[in-house]
């Protein structure tokens, strides 16, 4: 990928060490950029997977919805999507500044998405101590919680991207030429904002 | 000394394995302290400080072993460092033990490792055959011989089959696409590393409290939710091998998609490519099902969650169907990469064009979509609603056909060639051979109520020899002896590899079609005796498959005298037009000096005039004139 694409200099080390040539790029898509589209349709299957459990135990059962004596939080959980899908158009404006050169914006625009999605953690949390149920409990609240749960875990491995896109950012490693850095984690960021929104509909609203 | 311990290596990954133990024991202990596990002799459970071991231990050994060291240089903010190749290439067998970039010595990593977890699978094998040499003999116990069927069949399918067809791709693909190496050397490197750690998970189950996983590689829930503790080494195995998958796959896919040489269209590339190619989308889109199987059998195991608790609403059946979404697409991941390499393999040795190539790629994506509409024929006794039979049979016998189209078209590209019957040829016709038996034992099972007779008999057994034996592993060993070659500069011995073939093709036989009546006599798979009635069958299946164990020795031999000191191979000694050939053997550390240009495709064998790739007027004398085929002088 990179190593290809970048020219040695052919002035030093001729002899001793020369790299390959740089391979035929035969596709306009970028490697860093395809890979993670490819990897986000494996994360799609991940939760493909545990909707279908989701299907099994709430449709294919029957069961009441949320079960006996349990309520969803659906208000705190709404405030909380607003708060995810803010992050998305925070990103987004981050990125439209580094391609613009604007430093400051790329700085302002990943710290706001990185506290955005802090919080929505945060709350999700929060929600889990005072929900009253457990997923010991039965086969809807394992579900509730494994789903969930499985978004919370993205949304983790989703910020410690942010928190490194941040540091970076704040260390002036981009730039309008050199901003795939940037773009590629967005684009796992946005996955994760949708792929609530999915979780949202199916556990909180229908 | 200390240093040692700092530069990434196996000193290094010791002592971080130490710490993740240590890790482990101080979370559970921790969290049991916290939520409510009252007295202080529950607050170390080793259940519990096993289960994070087996997840913190083998990644405290790959950080160990250097393979996240750049993704933690990037995470601290410094400014990226482009692969610089300079690990490249192999000077002793000791650098086979590091993380290496370097595509070709990740390919040797793959293939060698995936063929000791043969060995070992074999092994099993051979015990299990021992044990059922005889009705209710005793030489391994009831509970032992569970466990060992299942580490027999979990090792040879995510341990030898599925990452063995990723070593040879990923020793040949960049090559064949004239690429200097795969899209993303270090997530690569990463990715061989991965397997030894769920290899020797599923072996260390042994030595685990209870015995092995006991309940086959299929590891049905609720028994795989209250079995011992073996299961969890199963179910954390499984997800670092899937994980292994899933990053070579998406290697795959991104060095095809965007590093072809020029000239390279999706209908000049060989058929491997497109094999590899139709697998990884497989495998990207699939194997995350399995992964999910498994995190659910562990959250109902060690978190008491419950996915499968039918008392409390779980449903079993969901499990199967989770399974079998991933698992049946996963035999076209094991079969795909062998089709693949049996078309090289016959267009070159029978000196002739494949006969219809876009037939043959179409047939393979035809496979793709299909072979994700067939998961419930697995089921057809599971108890699940009875109307989803039909259209899961229907679409079985669908996906026979783009099958069936292989297999004609290799059949047509042998007609009337110039036959070269030598060891790798001699596998790819024992493949369409045993692969063809072993498809119509498919479509036989693909019929409702026939299935329903054969359920978990031996005919079952029979029929996944017949097509991941005889279908993959020949694919397999005619890939091997293919590329030995060009994978170790070193010819090896024609002789020894003909003899291996037909005590291999001769004893496979012997050993599984008998299973066939067996099954259909109605005994089951899965017990460790049976009635004397089948005795004498078993007997002679336990003797013809110690001869088969036998032959694999003369592979084993061949392949290690060949490697040592077999004459030195020509850059090109099966006069293939494909790019890999075009070099040195072995190929040079950067694979091409320069990036050849592709005028033609890659078959076109015994066509007057006809060219597939060329190179630019190079420096180098390794480099030579691809179109004309001109044997050329090795490196050395």
């Amino acid at each position: 990928m990179e190593a290809a694409s970048i020219p040695h200099p052919a002035a030093h080390a001729e002899h001793e060490h020369h790299g390959p040539p740089a391979a035929n790029r035969s596709s306009r898509v970028e490697p860093q950029l395809l890979g993670m589209l490819l990897f986000i349709i494996s994360e799609i299957m991940v939760f493909g997977a545990f909707f279908t459990a989701y299907f099994f135990i709430r449709i294919a059962n029957g069961d009441p919805w949320p079960a006996h004596g349990t309520t969803l939080p659906v208000g705190v959980a709404g405030m909380n999507t607003a708060i995810l899908v803010s992050s998305s158009f925070t990103i987004h404006w981050a990125e439209q500044a580094i391609k613009k050169g604007n430093h400051l914006g790329l700085k302002a625009g990943m710290l706001t998405t990185f506290l955005l999605g802090c919080s929505f953690l945060f709350i999700q949390i929060n929600e889990y101590a005072n929900i009253g149920f457990a997923p010991q409990d039965a086969a809807q609240q394992t579900i509730f919680y494994s789903l969930t749960g499985l978004h919370g875990a993205h949304v983790f491995i989703g910020l410690l991207l942010l928190l490194f896109v941040t540091i970076r950012a704040f260390r002036g490693h981009y730039s309008p030429e050199e901003h795939r850095g940037v773009e590629v984690p967005g684009i796992y960021w946005h996955f994760v904002d949708v792929m609530w929104l999915v979780v949202y509909t199916t556990v909180y609203i229908l | 000394m200390a240093a040692r311990f700092r530069a990434p290596g196996f000193y290094r990954a010791a002592l971080m394995m130490l710490g993740g133990v240590l890790f482990a024991t101080a979370l559970t202990w921790i969290v049991r302290m916290a939520t409510g596990h009252a007295t202080f002799h529950h607050y170390l459970s080793p259940d519990a400080i096993l289960t994070v071991s087996l997840i913190a231990v083998p990644l405290a050994f790959l950080v160990g072993i250097g393979g996240f060291d750049y993704w933690f240089y990037w995470a601290a903010g410094r400014a990226t460092r482009p692969e610089d190749h300079s690990s490249h290439g192999a000077s002793s067998w000791k650098d086979y033990f590091r993380i290496n970039t370097d595509h070709k010595v990740i390919g040797v990593q793959y293939t060698v490792n995936s063929f000791f977890f043969l060995l070992v699978g074999g092994l099993i094998a051979m015990l299990m055959r021992a044990q059922l040499a005889q009705p209710g003999s005793h030489f391994v116990d009831g509970n032992t011989f569970n466990g060992l069927f299942s580490v027999h069949a979990s090792l040879l399918i995510f341990l030898f089959i599925i990452p063995v067809f990723a070593g040879l791709g990923n020793f040949v693909i960049p090559l064949m696409i004239g690429a200097p190496d795969m899209a993303f050397p270090r997530l690569n490197a990463l990715s061989f590393w991965l397997l030894p750690v769920a290899g020797l998970m599923m072996l260390g189950s042994f030595f685990a409290p209870g015995g092995a996983f006991a309940d086959g590689w299929t590891a049905y829930a609720p028994l795989s939710v209250n079995a011992p503790i073996g299961q969890t080494f199963f179910a954390l195995g499984v997800q670092f091998a899937g994980a292994s998958s899933i990053m070579t796959a998406l290697n795959f896919l991104v060095t095809i998609i965007t590093m072809r040489a020029p000239g390279m269209s999706f209908f000049r590339m060989p058929l491997l490519v497109w094999a590899n190619f139709a697998t990884s989308l497989l495998v990207v889109i699939a194997t995350p099902f399995i992964a999910a199987s498994q995190f659910f059998v562990l959250l109902d195991r060690a978190l008491g969650f419950n996915f499968f608790n039918a008392a409390k609403g779980g449903d079993v059946l969901m499990y199967q169907h989770v399974f079998w979404f991933y698992s049946h697409p996963a035999v076209y991941i094991m079969m795909l990469p062998g089709f693949g390499i049996i078309s090289e393999v016959i267009a070159v040795k029978a000196r002739k064009p494949i006969f219809g190539y876009r037939m043959m790629a179409f047939s393979l994506l035809a496979i793709v979509g299909l072979g994700f509409t067939v998961w419930a024929h697995h089921m057809f006794t599971s108890g699940m609603a009875a109307w989803i039979r039909i259209p899961m049979a229907i679409t079985t016998a669908v996906i026979a056909v783009p099958t069936g189209i292989k297999i004609f078209s290799w059949l047509a590209t042998l007609w009337r060639g110039v036959l070269h019957l030598d060891t790798a040829m001699l596998f790819a016709l024992g493949f369409l051979t045993t692969f063809t038996l072993g498809g119509i034992s498919g479509v036989m099972l693909a019929m409702v109520p026939f299935d329903i007779h054969v359920s978990a008999t031996y005919f079952i057994v029979a029929h996944i020899h017949y097509v991941l034996f005889g279908g993959s592993l020949m694919t397999i060993y005619a890939g091997v002896y293919y590329w030995f070659p060009k994978m170790t500069g070193r010819m090896y011995d024609e002789r020894l590899g003909k003899w291996h073939f037909w005590t291999t093709f001769v004893f496979f036989n012997l050993t599984f079609g008998p299973m066939h009546i067996l099954g259909l006599q109605g005994m089951p798979r899965r017990v460790s005796t049976y009635a004397s009635q089948f005795a004498d069958l078993n007997l002679f299946i336990s003797i013809a498959s110690f001869g088969l164990g036998l032959s694999t020795l003369l592979f084993i031999y061949n392949i290690i005298t060949s490697w040592r000191g077999g004459p030195r191979a020509v850059g090109n000694p099966w006069r293939a037009l494909t790019l890999e050939w075009q070099v040195s053997s072995p190929p040079p550390v950067f694979n091409f000096d320069r990036v050849p240009t592709v005028v033609g495709g890659p078959y076109e064998y015994g066509v007057p005039g006809a060219v597939h790739g060329i190179f630019a007027p190079a420096p180098s004398p390794t480099v030579a004139d691809a179109g004309a085929g001109v044997v050329h002088a090795p490196s050395q």
